[in-house]
């Protein structure tokens, strides 16, 4: 009996886990986004849940998933690989504990981060409205540029 | 909260057409009917905004936050209701001129009692006019019940202040 569940338990456990699709993301040693999320804070009502999708995107704009950052935290550092297009899906899930509801929103933003550029951006949920603004810091001038965001179907293939 | 917005819409609908079987096909139509219709309203309302960044602002924002599906569902231990909403925005900029158009279609779930716009029945209207280098009047042609979100994003985009997406879930 014991060993039958020494061998389901694990099995359950993997395939839970391999069947949820979503996997963290393998965050780069060196941090080139900085991120600041702003929520609504949590009440008996309701509550709300930040996290990005992060997607390679080939030469013909094709997506990979490479895996997920949860903001448990206001604020966190990423590491998107410079020199290549990677597509970043902010997901907001808000759970209404009343209405026993979730309702999820996306902002998705097709980025190319140039090598030594550093970016920060500010994720916010704040009274139903969400918003990223992405800005650039130069690496010699430390100038910021705001970023003007642009979604996956501004992508071109080459 | 689904169950109300749907029931909203539904009166709404019909409150705007005015019983007469039609519903307003253009926005020109939706801005003459809507003022008297019940749970209709027009909102004026002027802002310390240069006319031509609140127009930028419309062409930026509502492609990207009103142009989205939104499925919701609802269920008691008795049914269980799936609705799916399509969202279409239209943004006109001319020299003295801005109009944000969002009309909604219903791809499932609700049944459409009279003959709709190809893009959805007119949701809300809002004109941006210039008044001087820095202040803009706003017309909002809107329900008065419902849909406070997107009232509210949208002055966020004429106003400058708080610019983000609706949730439209809600």
């Amino acid at each position: 009996m014991l060993f039958r569940y020494s061998i389901v338990l694990p099995l359950l456990i993997s395939l839970i886990g391999g069947c949820s699709g979503i996997k963290t993301y393998p965050n780069s040693p060196i941090k080139n986004l900085h991120v600041e999320v702003e929520t609504d804070a949590d009440s008996l009502f309701s509550s709300v849940r930040a996290a990005v999708d992060i997607y390679r995107v080939d030469s013909y704009c094709k997506t990979e998933y490479e895996g997920t950052v949860q903001f448990k935290y206001p604020s966190v550092d990423l590491g998107i690989p410079p020199g290549r297009s990677s597509y970043l899906v902010f997901v907001y899930t808000r759970s209404s504990f009343l209405s026993n509801s979730t309702g999820t929103v996306r902002y998705d933003v097709l980025l190319t981060p140039h090598p030594a550029y550093k970016y920060n951006a500010k994720v916010r949920y704040v009274d139903n409205i969400y918003n990223v603004e992405i800005s650039e810091i130069q690496p010699d001038s430390g100038k910021i540029r705001e970023i003007e965001l642009k979604g996956l179907n501004t992508c071109h293939a080459y | 909260m689904q169950n109300s917005v749907l029931v909203s819409v539904i009166l709404l609908s019909i409150l705007i057409s005015g019983c007469a079987g039609k519903m307003p096909q253009t926005a020109e139509e939706f801005r003459k009917v809507l003022p008297d219709a019940f749970m209709g309203k027009k909102e004026e309302f002027e802002v310390d905004r240069a006319y031509m960044d609140i127009a930028k602002t419309f062409q930026t924002m509502a492609p990207r936050c009103l142009d989205v599906k939104i499925k919701t569902t609802s269920q008691t231990y008795q049914s269980y209701q799936v609705i799916v909403a399509q969202y279409n925005p239209t943004v006109i900029v001319t020299k003295d001129k801005a109009e944000l158009h969002v009309q909604k279609r219903h791809e499932s779930g609700v049944m459409a009692v009279y003959k709709e716009p190809e893009k959805g029945h007119y949701l809300i209207v809002a004109d941006v006019t210039p008044l001087g280098k820095n202040r803009s009047k706003i017309v909002m042609y809107r329900p008065s019940i419902g849909h406070d979100v997107m009232v509210k994003a949208i002055k966020g985009w004429a106003t400058g202040k708080n610019i983000g997406c609706p949730d439209l879930t809600q």
